[in-house]
Order: structure tokens, then C-alpha cells, then sequence
């Protein structure tokens, strides 16, 4: 094996290391996105008119 | 008599002029590529907003002429109009601003929504690399085979920026290819799709993916842009534009600006990139036993990323409990042909389950292939440039 083959295989290797390093830190973005910002059902307006002056009445 | 010799003497050097008499063999060669790509742009539908203008950038390139008589015409005639048009590919302006464009385009949210999917667009890069090994075996320079095998990652603009920084003299070759490549998605993935999966594996019905909040969009692209700028800094001129474009989409107070990225900019980049490159084709560059490698390589780069991104998902599904499975048909999209190789996933999907919509759980590794893609030429770059 050629010292250029060889550089090439070191450089192929350390690449597809590094693409996965970079997305696993992205799934794991992704799972911290989703576990502190969870999707939350928007209330439709009247809901939230209604909470209010339950919450004036009170 | 004289004013006859004359005339003669002026239509000799009018004939000169001419293409007739400068025509080369391979000028015919590539004026018959060239309408080949028009011919599947228009007949077969094959990518025609890339085919159209690149075609007819081969026929203007091609178009022989007196190089000698410094008429201003061809693209490599410093100062000609294709010459300036030219700076955007060899500088490496347009691929950002297509990057832009595609951003502002992209929904990252069946990403968001299931992001195992990503490391398949992580497992297909592999394609790029094998590729990068194999050049270097066949006699290519390190920065050479660096810039051939960004060809397997499916992503013409990368291929543009990589080849115009590690390779300028392979450019027209490496554009032609990685583009000739992307349009025939269509015919290069199904029989390794079908080859490598069981006819169980390709009914798998996966989870329809969550709902996805607005914030999370919005932080996606943001923590996307700082990820890239501490871990791959050389990959920022594209993954920073593909970031900043899907932050304008997502982002609810730039409408007009995204709408301007992914439409009017996008197609203007598209045009000039397609018409230059396609005109940088020219016969006396082009025709080269290099150029073939390079198609021959290149075609081997696609098929390994193709196969890569379906064996991968077989391996995660080893992992993965009964009911969140994946289907492997969606491992080829994880090269970054955006959205074909997803349609590829779903056409082949619904041929043995018409009620399986892949589409939508494609789109993921096909989004992360996108970014796969320009990690891996950031990391070429690094190491080559």
C-alpha cells in the first residue's frame, strides 16, 4: 500500500467518523429541543377568554 | 482580376471563421451530449430545471470557433461575458447562494420529528469517502480524488465547491457527472433497492411522526449554524446558507426574504450555474480519458452511498423494537438529491404496499443527506485544500 493510499484511507476513516459525530450531536439537539420545548396544542381563543374570566371571577 | 483575388481572400478568411471550418470531432461529440440532456430534460423529465441549462451551456460551449482570433466568445477567454459569468463556479459564489435557497425551501420537520433518521444520512456519505479511496488508487492527486468523490453524495453544489477549491481543472467533469447522476436517480436506485431488501422489509408500515413546535424549527437551524461553526468551520460557506435560508423560512417575520431566496435567487443562481458550467464542457478541455475516470468513478460513488444508507438501516433496524422499525427502502435517500430520491423511496415503497406512504419519513435522511453531504466537504476541504 502507497503512503498516498494509505493518508487516503486515514483521512476516509477520520471522515466518516466525523459525520457521524456531527449528526449524533445533532440527534442529540434534537432530543433536548423536543424534551424541554415539547409541541404544545395552541388553544383556540375562546378557551382562552373563557380561563380568564374564570380566573376574574374567582 | 485583383478585386476577384480579394473577394476569394475574404471568403477564405470569413471561412475560417465559421464553425464549419473549425469544427473537431469532438465538438460534435459534446453538441450530441448536449442535446441528449435537453432531450432528457424535456422527453423523460429528468431534472430539467438543472438538464435545460446545462445542455444548452455544452451546445454554446461547444459551438466551434477561431480561438486564435481572440473574438471574446469562449469561456475560458479571460474577459468574455461566459468568462465573468464563469467567476461564480471557479470562485465558489453560487453553490452558497443555491445553499441559500435550499434552505429557505427545506422542511426539516420529519427530521425534527424522528432524528434517528438523521445518522442515515450520515451512513450514505460513506459512498463519498469509498469513492475518495478508489481515485487515489487510480493514479488521481489526494485534492483530485477528493474532489471526485464529493460526487457520491448526490449534491451538485457541493460538488461545484469542492471541485472549484480542491480541482478547478476537473470542474466541468465533476459538475457533469455529479448532475448526470442526480437526474438519473431515478434508474440507478430501484434495482439496488429491491436487490437489497426482503419483500417484508419493504412492507414495513412506520409511526406517522409527531407534531413538530414552531420553536423547534426555528432553533433548529440556529443551533444547526453554531454546530457547524465549532465542529466543521470549513463547511460554514454552505451549511451556514442552507441554515440562515431555513431560518428566514422558519422564522415567521422574513416571508419576503425567503420567498426571494427560494424563488427569484435561486432560480437566477440556477440558470447562470447550469448555462457556465455547461459551457465550461468545451471539447479541446473536456474530452479527456481523465473526464471518463472521473463518470466511471463517479457512478460507483452514487451506487456505494445508495447501498451504504440501505444496509444501514437494516443494521439499525437489528437494534430497533418491533413497531418502530424502519423501512430500508428510505436508506437510499440519504443522498442529498432532494426530494427525488424520497419520491424513489416512496414509488418503490407503494409498488408492494399501495397503502405505505414513504414519502414523508424519506424526506428525513434525504434532509440529512443535504447536510451529510456538505459536512463531508467541509471535512475534504480541510484536510486537502
Amino acid at each position: 500500500m502507497t503512503p498516498t493510499t494509505q493518508t487516503a484511507l486515514f483521512i476516509a476513516v477520520v471522515g466518516v467518523a466525523g459525520i457521524f459525530v456531527f449528526m449524533s450531536f445533532f440527534y442529540l439537539i434534537i432530543l433536548a429541543l423536543d424534551k424541554y420545548l415539547p409541541y404544545q396544542e395552541e388553544k383556540p381563543e375562546g378557551e382562552f377568554i373563557e380561563e380568564i374570566s374564570e380566573e376574574s371571577e374567582e | 482580376m485583383n478585386s476577384l483575388l480579394s473577394i476569394a481572400d475574404n471568403l477564405a478568411t470569413f471561412w475560417n471563421f465559421t464553425g464549419f471550418a473549425n469544427a473537431e470531432p469532438g465538438h460534435i461529440v459534446m453538441i450530441l451530449v448536449g442535446l441528449f440532456f435537453i432531450y432528457l430534460a424535456i422527453k423523460k423529465e429528468f431534472e430539467p430545471l438543472l438538464l435545460i441549462p446545462i445542455g444548452f451551456g455544452i451546445l454554446i460551449g461547444n459551438i466551434p470557433f477561431n480561438e486564435a482570433a481572440n473574438m471574446q466568445i469562449g469561456i475560458y477567454e479571460e474577459g468574455s461575458v461566459f468568462n465573468i459569468l464563469y467567476q461564480g463556479v471557479v470562485q465558489g459564489w453560487y453553490p452558497p447562494l443555491i445553499f441559500l435557497g435550499i434552505g429557505a425551501m427545506t422542511d426539516f420537520s420529519s427530521l425534527i420529528a424522528n432524528p434517528k433518521l438523521i445518522l442515515i444520512g450520515a451512513a450514505a456519505q460513506f459512498g463519498i469517502f469509498a469513492a475518495y479511496i478508489i481515485a487515489t488508487m487510480w493514479g488521481f492527486a489526494p485534492n483530485e480524488a477528493g474532489a471526485i468523490g464529493i460526487i457520491g453524495g448526490a449534491d451538485g453544489p457541493t460538488a461545484i465547491f469542492l471541485s472549484s477549491k480542491l480541482a478547478p481543472h476537473l470542474l466541468g467533469a465533476i459538475a457533469i457527472s455529479a448532475y448526470s447522476y442526480m437526474a438519473l436517480v431515478p434508474v440507478i436506485q430501484p434495482p439496488f433497492m429491491r436487490m437489497l431488501t426482503t419483500k417484508n422489509e419493504r412492507v414495513i408500515k412506520m409511526k406517522t411522526p409527531r407534531v413538530v413546535s414552531q420553536t423547534e424549527k426555528i432553533l433548529f437551524p440556529i443551533m444547526g449554524l453554531l454546530l457547524t461553526a465549532f465542529l466543521v468551520p470549513s463547511g460554514l460557506a454552505l451549511l451556514g446558507m442552507l441554515f440562515f435560508g431555513n431560518l428566514l423560512k422558519e422564522s415567521g417575520v422574513t416571508r419576503r426574504l425567503a420567498e426571494t431566496a427560494r424563488g427569484p435567487l435561486i432560480d437566477t443562481i440556477t440558470i447562470l450555474l447550469g448555462l457556465t458550467v455547461g459551457a465550461s464542457t468545451q471539447a479541446t478541455t473536456f474530452i479527456r480519458w481523465e473526464s471518463l475516470k472521473v463518470f466511471g468513478i463517479g457512478a460507483l460513488s452514487f451506487i456505494v452511498a445508495t447501498v451504504t444508507g440501505i444496509l444501514f438501516v437494516k443494521f439499525m433496524n437489528i437494534f430497533l423494537a418491533k413497531g418502530k422499525k424502519i423501512n430500508p427502502l428510505i436508506g437510499n435517500s440519504g443522498v442529498s438529491a432532494v426530494p427525488d430520491s424520497a419520491r424513489i423511496s416512496q414509488h418503490v415503497g407503494m409498488e408492494y404496499d399501495p397503502s405505505n406512504y414513504l414519502l414523508m419519513h424519506a424526506m428525513g435522511p434525504n434532509v440529512a443527506g443535504v447536510i451529510g453531504s456538505a459536512v463531508a466537504a467541509g471535512i475534504l476541504l480541510g484536510f486537502l485544500y
